[in-house]
C-alpha cells in the first residue's frame, strides 16, 4: 500500500477494537468538550453553537431583505405608486441586494459548512474555532449595524455593485457609499477567515482512510468554495479599498479627468462578483449531491464527474467576470472570449443537472419535503442556467442588460441554485441538530407556496424586461404595458413570502436544538454526520473505507458510539482533534483545540466598532476600538501554540501521534500559507489597477522615481529576509543568549521598515503625489500596502519578543516563530517587487 | 504536489490559455496580430494538455486512489481541450 507520510496502513486493521473502554473515559469526554452556560454562551467556540449562530443569522438577514423586496413589489405593483420615495426606493434596492449576497447568501453557504463539515469528516471540530467565532460574531455584529443604517437614511444607494462615478464624492457626497465601502469590506474579511477554517478543514482533519476519492461530494465543493473565496475576494476587498481612499483623500483611481478609469473599478468588482455566483451555487450543489442520493437511496450517479464539474467550475468562473460589461466598449475580440468562456460554463452545470436527474432515475426516491425542494430548485436553476446562455450572447445582452429580464435571470439563478437548495437542507439536517424533524405537511405547503410564488414572481419579468422596463426604477408611468407584468409579480412575491412565513410557523413548532439527543438518521443517510454525535462530534473517529459509510457497515454507527475507533477519550485531557495528511488522510499528529474564551467575542465586537465607527467619521473612538481589537486577537492568540507535557499519545490500539509537530505539516503553516495568497491576490490585483490605468490612460504618467533608489530598496528587503530567516535557524541553537530570535525578528522588521521607508521617500523626492494621477494614486496605494505589511510585521515581532521573554518561544522549532518568519519573507517578496514595477513604466 | 498537478493539470492550462487571451485581446485589440497570437497560444496549449495526457496514460496507479486520480485527470485533460479550442474560436469568427 502506497503511503503519503509513512504511516503504516495495515495499522488500520485494529479497528474496531474489542477492549471494553475505561470506565469514566466518556464522562470525561463530555466534560471537557461541554458547552459554556449562560450569558457565558456568548463565548463559545463549538461548531455545533457557532453553526446554529451563524445559519440562524443568516437566514434574519434573508428575512430582512426578503422584507425589503416586498415593499419594493408593493411600490412597483402599480404605476405612480408613492409608498417609496425616490431616495429610499434607491436605498431599498440597494441594501436588498447587498444585504442577499453579502449578508445571507455567502455567510449562509459558510455557515452550513461550519455546521456540518466536522461532522461529516468525523473531526472533533474545525481546526480553528476561536477564528469561527471571531468571524461569526464580527459579520453578525457588523451586520446589524450596516442594516440599521437604513433607519437613519444613512444606507448605500447605488446599486449592489457601487458602480462609480455614481458613488463617487461628487454623485454620492454622503455617508451612504461609505456604509456600503467599509460595511462590506470588514465582512469580506469574516468569510475569508471562514474560507481559511474550511480549506484547512476539509484538507486537514479528514477522518483516517478518507482518501480524496472517498472524500464526501460536499466536502469536495466546500473546498472549491474556499479557494474561490481567497482568490476573488481580495478582488473586491482591494476594490473597496481603492474607492475608499479616492472618496476620503481625493487618489484618482476611477476619475478618468485625471488619469483613472470607472471600469477599473468594474473589473476589480465583478472578477470577484462573478465568481461570487459560483461561491453561493457550489456549497447548495454538493448539499443536492449529498440529498439526492440519500432521498434516492442510491449513491450518486457520476460522482467524479460531479467533483470534476466542481474544479472546471471554480477555474472557468474565474474567466467569466467581463460579461458583466458588454456594453461597455471592450474590444470585439475580448468579447469574444468571454462570451465563449461565459456559455462554456454552463457544461459543468449541465452534467450537475444530469447527473441529479440520473441519480433519481436509477434509485427509489421519496417524494417528501426534501426531495420537493431539490426538484423544485433543478426546475428553477435550468431555467436560470438557460436565460443565462441567452445573455452570454452578446447581441441578445446588448437588448437585454439592465433590464427587467437580467432580474429575472439572476432570482432564477440564485433561488433555484442556492434558495430552494437550503431549504430542502434544512428540511434533510434538521433531525441532526434537532429533537424533532420538521413537519412533513407544512413542509410541502411551505414548498408550494415557495415554488409557485417564486415563478409568478420572476416569469413574467422576462416579459416585463423585454417589453423594455429597466431594472432600479422606482416608478414608470401609466400605458406602457407594464402594469400587467408588474402586478402579477407582486401577488407572487406574496405567496414567496407565504411560503417562507410557513416555514418558520414550522421551525418555530418542531426545531429544538440540541447536540446529543437529536431525532437521528431519519432519511437514512449514508455519509458520517449521521454517526450519533455529541459536542466532541463522533464518539470515536472510525477508519473510513467507502464514500457511504454507514451504508456500507450497518454496524459502524454502533462501533464509533462504543468508543471502538480513534481517540475514543481525550488522550491529553484537552480538547483534541486528529490532523491527518491532505491526500490519503494518514493520521499525522493530534492537535489541541482552543475552548471558549471571551478574546474573540470582543476582539470581534471591537472590530466591528472599529469599522462602523469609522465610517460615521468618529475617529477617536473609531481608533480606539482598533487597537483594542488587536490586544484582544493578541491576547487570544497567546493561549494557543503551548505544548503539552506528553511527547506523544495513544490515539487507541497503539497508534501513537505527537503532540507537537512543526514546519509545512502543521495546520497553522496551512493556514498562514493561504492567509499569505490572500494578500498575495491583493498585491496582484492592485499591479492590475496598476497596468490597467497605464494602458488606458498613460498620458498622464509622468517619469517613474529613479532606479538607482532599488540600491537601497531591495537590500534592505533580502536583509529582512535573511535576518527573519536566521532567527528561525538561531533557534535551534541551545546555548544561543545575545542574538535570541527575537532580536534578530525586531530586526527584521526594522530592514522591512527600512526598505518601505526608502521606497517611500524615493517617489516623494520624485515629486509625484497620490492625488496628482491615476499614476500617483496606484503607486502609493501599493506602497500603503507594504506599510501595512511591515506594520503587522513589527506587531509581530513585539509579540515574539513578549513570548520570547516568558519562555514560550520553544526550542528546536515553534509554531509562532515559523509563521512571523514566513509573514516577513512575504512583506520582503512583496516589497521589492513594488519598488521594481513601479519604476518599469512611465513617461 | 504531484498528485495535484496530475488531478489539476487540464484545467490549470486553460486558466494560462483564457488568461493569456485576455492580454492578447486587451494589448492589440482585434488586429491580425491578436488573431495569430490567439492561434499560437491556442497550438501550444493543446500541445501542453497533449504532454500531459500522454504522461497521464503512461501513470501506473498502484491504488484506488491512484486510478481515481488517473481518471479525474484523463476526463479533465481531454475536456481542457475541447475548452481551449472553443475558446480560440471567436479569434477565427468575429
Amino acid at each position: 500500500m502506497r503511503t503519503e507520510t509513512g504511516f503504516d496502513h495495515s495499522l488500520y486493521d485494529r479497528f474496531p477494537t474489542s477492549d471494553p473502554r475505561p470506565e469514566g473515559e466518556l464522562e470525561e469526554l463530555e466534560r471537557i468538550w461541554c458547552a459554556p452556560k449562560g450569558w457565558q454562551l456568548l463565548t463559545a467556540v463549538n461548531n455545533n453553537y457557532i453553526g446554529i449562530f451563524y445559519v440562524g443569522a443568516a437566514f434574519l438577514f434573508f428575512l430582512l431583505a426578503g422584507i425589503l423586496a416586498l415593499v419594493m413589489r408593493v411600490q412597483l405593483a402599480l404605476p405612480l405608486q408613492g409608498i417609496l420615495p425616490q431616495e429610499t426606493y434607491n436605498q431599498f434596492f440597494t441594501m436588498h441586494g447587498t444585504v442577499m449576497m453579502f449578508l445571507f447568501a455567502v455567510p449562509m453557504v459558510e455557515a452550513i459548512g461550519v455546521l456540518l463539515l466536522p461532522q461529516m469528516l468525523a473531526a472533533r471540530d474545525l481546526p480553528f474555532p476561536r477564528l469561527s467565532a471571531y468571524a461569526f460574531w464580527a459579520y453578525f455584529v457588523g451586520g446589524l449595524c450596516f442594516f440599521a443604517s437604513l433607519f437613519f437614511g444613512l444606507a448605500p444607494d447605488g446599486g449592489w455593485f457601487m458602480y462609480p462615478p455614481y458613488t463617487s464624492l461628487t454623485y454620492s457626497p454622503g455617508i451612504n457609499a461609505d456604509f456600503w465601502l467599509l460595511g462590506i469590506g470588514f465582512i469580506e474579511i469574516s468569510a475569508i477567515a471562514g474560507a481559511i477554517e474550511i480549506i484547512v478543514g476539509v484538507l486537514r482533519t479528514r477522518a483516517p482512510g478518507m482518501t480524496l476519492d472517498k472524500m464526501p461530494v460536499y466536502a469536495w465543493a466546500m473546498l472549491v468554495l474556499g479557494v474561490m473565496i481567497i482568490i476573488a475576494f481580495p478582488s473586491v476587498i482591494l476594490g473597496t479599498l481603492l474607492l475608499e481612499l479616492e472618496r476620503a483623500f481625493n487618489w484618482p483611481f476611477f476619475d478618468p479627468t485625471r488619469g483613472g478609469d470607472a471600469l477599473l473599478w468594474q473589473h476589480l468588482f465583478w472578477f470577484f462578483g462573478h465568481p461570487e455566483v459560483y461561491i453561493i451555487f457550489l456549497p447548495a450543489s454538493g448539499l443536492v449531491s449529498m440529498m439526492v442520493a440519500a432521498m434516492a437511496r442510491t449513491p450518486l450517479v457520476g460522482h467524479n464527474l460531479i467533483v470534476l464539474a466542481f474544479l472546471a467550475t471554480g477555474f472557468i468562473s474565474f474567466g467569466v467576470w467581463a460579461h458583466h460589461m458588454f456594453t461597455t466598449g471592450l474590444p470585439n475580440l475580448s468579447i469574444g472570449f468571454f462570451s465563449a468562456a461565459s456559455m462554456a460554463v454552463s457544461v459543468p452545470a449541465g452534467i450537475q443537472i444530469f447527473s441529479w436527474i440520473a441519480t433519481f432515475a436509477v434509485g427509489r426516491p421519496r417524494f417528501n419535503a426534501p426531495t420537493l425542494f431539490l426538484l423544485g430548485g433543478m426546475v428553477t436553476f435550468v431555467v436560470g442556467g438557460l436565460t443565462g446562455v441567452m445573455v452570454a450572447m452578446v447581441p441578445f445582452d446588448w437588448q437585454a442588460h439592465d433590464s427587467y429580464f437580467i432580474v429575472a435571470h439572476l432570482h432564477y439563478v440564485l433561488l433555484g441554485g442556492m434558495v430552494f437548495p437550503m431549504f430542502a437542507a434544512f428540511y434533510y439536517w434538521t433531525p441532526m441538530t434537532s429533537r424533532h424533524p420538521l413537519s412533513e405537511r407544512l413542509g410541502k405547503w411551505a414548498f408550494w407556496l415557495m415554488f409557485a410564488g417564486m415563478q409568478v414572481t420572476f416569469w413574467p419579468m422576462h416579459l416585463t424586461g423585454l417589453m423594455g422596463m429597466p431594472r432600479r426604477v422606482y416608478t414608470y408611468l401609466p400605458g406602457r404595458e407594464w402594469e400587467v407584468t408588474n402586478m402579477i409579480s407582486s401577488v407572487g412575491a406574496f405567496m414567496l413570502a407565504a411560503g417562507v412565513l410557513l416555514f418558520l410557523i414550522d421551525v418555530a413548532r418542531s426545531f429544538r436544538f440540541t447536540t446529543d439527543h437529536d431525532a437521528g438518521n431519519i432519511y437514512d443517510g449514508g455519509t458520517l454526520e449521521w454517526l450519533p454525535t455529541g459536542l466532541y462530534s463522533a464518539r470515536s473517529i472510525p477508519v473510513v473505507k467507502s464514500r457511504e459509510p454507514l451504508w456500507e457497515d450497518p454496524g459502524l454507527a454502533e462501533d464509533v458510539k462504543a468508543g471502538r475507533y480513534l481517540l475514543p477519550g481525550s488522550a491529553t485531557g484537552l480538547r483534541e482533534t486528529i490532523v491527518t495528511s491532505p491526500l490519503l488522510a494518514e493520521p499525522q499528529y493530534l492537535q489541541i483545540i482552543p475552548g471558549p474564551s471571551v478574546w474573540p467575542f470582543l476582539a470581534a465586537i471591537f472590530t466591528a466598532g472599529f469599522f462602523i465607527l469609522l465610517t460615521i467619521q468618529a475617529y477617536t473612538p473609531s481608533f480606539t476600538c482598533g487597537v483594542l481589537a488587536v490586544v484582544c486577537v493578541l491576547r487570544w492568540l497567546w493561549d494557543t501554540d503551548r505544548r503539552v507535557k506528553e511527547v506523544t499519545v495513544d490515539a487507541g490500539a497503539g497508534v501513537r501521534l505527537p503532540t507537537y509537530v512543526t514546519g509545512p505539516s502543521t495546520h497553522g503553516w496551512w493556514a498562514m500559507i493561504i492567509l499569505l495568497i490572500v494578500v498575495g491576490m491583493i498585491f496582484v490585483m492592485a499591479l492590475f489597477s496598476f497596468f490597467y490605468l497605464f494602458g488606458v490612460q498613460s498620458q498622464f504618467w509622468q517619469a517613474p522615481a529613479p532606479a538607482g533608489h532599488l540600491a537601497i530598496i531591495l537590500p534592505a528587503y533580502l536583509a529582512a529576509a535573511g535576518l527573519a530567516l536566521l532567527s528561525r535557524r538561531m533557534l535551534a541553537r541551545e546555548k544561543t543568549e545575545h542574538w535570541t530570535p527575537g532580536v534578530l525578528y525586531l530586526c527584521a522588521a526594522a530592514a522591512l521598515a527600512a526598505g518601505v521607508g526608502a521606497d517611500m521617500w524615493s517617489w516623494i523626492g520624485s515629486g509625484l503625489v497620490p492625488e496628482a494621477s491615476g499614476q500617483g494614486a496606484t503607486v502609493y496605494a501599493l506602497l500603503s500596502l507594504e506599510v501595512l505589511l511591515v506594520g503587522v510585521g513589527v506587531l509581530m515581532a513585539c509579540y515574539l519578543c513578549a513570548r520570547n521573554s516568558r519562555g514560550m518561544i520553544v526550542r528546536p522549532r515553534n509554531n509562532s516563530l515559523d509563521l512571523c518568519v514566513l509573514w516577513v519573507v512575504y512583506a520582503a517578496a512583496q516589497g521589492s517587487m513594488t519598488g521594481v514595477l513601479t519604476r518599469l513604466v512611465g513617461a | 504536489m504531484r498528485t495535484w498537478a496530475l488531478l489539476l493539470a487540464g484545467l490549470v492550462i486553460w486558466t494560462v490559455h483564457f488568461f493569456a487571451l485576455y492580454i492578447v485581446g486587451s494589448i492589440w485589440l482585434t488586429t491580425p496580430l491578436a488573431r495569430a497570437l490567439t492561434l499560437a497560444l491556442t497550438l501550444l496549449c493543446t500541445g501542453a494538455i497533449a504532454m500531459f495526457l500522454v504522461r497521464a496514460r503512461r501513470y501506473l496507479p498502484e491504488t484506488a486512489m491512484d486510478r481515481w486520480v488517473r481518471s479525474i485527470s484523463l476526463v479533465g485533460l481531454g475536456v481542457s481541450a475541447v475548452a481551449i479550442l472553443w475558446q480560440g474560436l471567436p479569434a477565427l469568427l468575429i
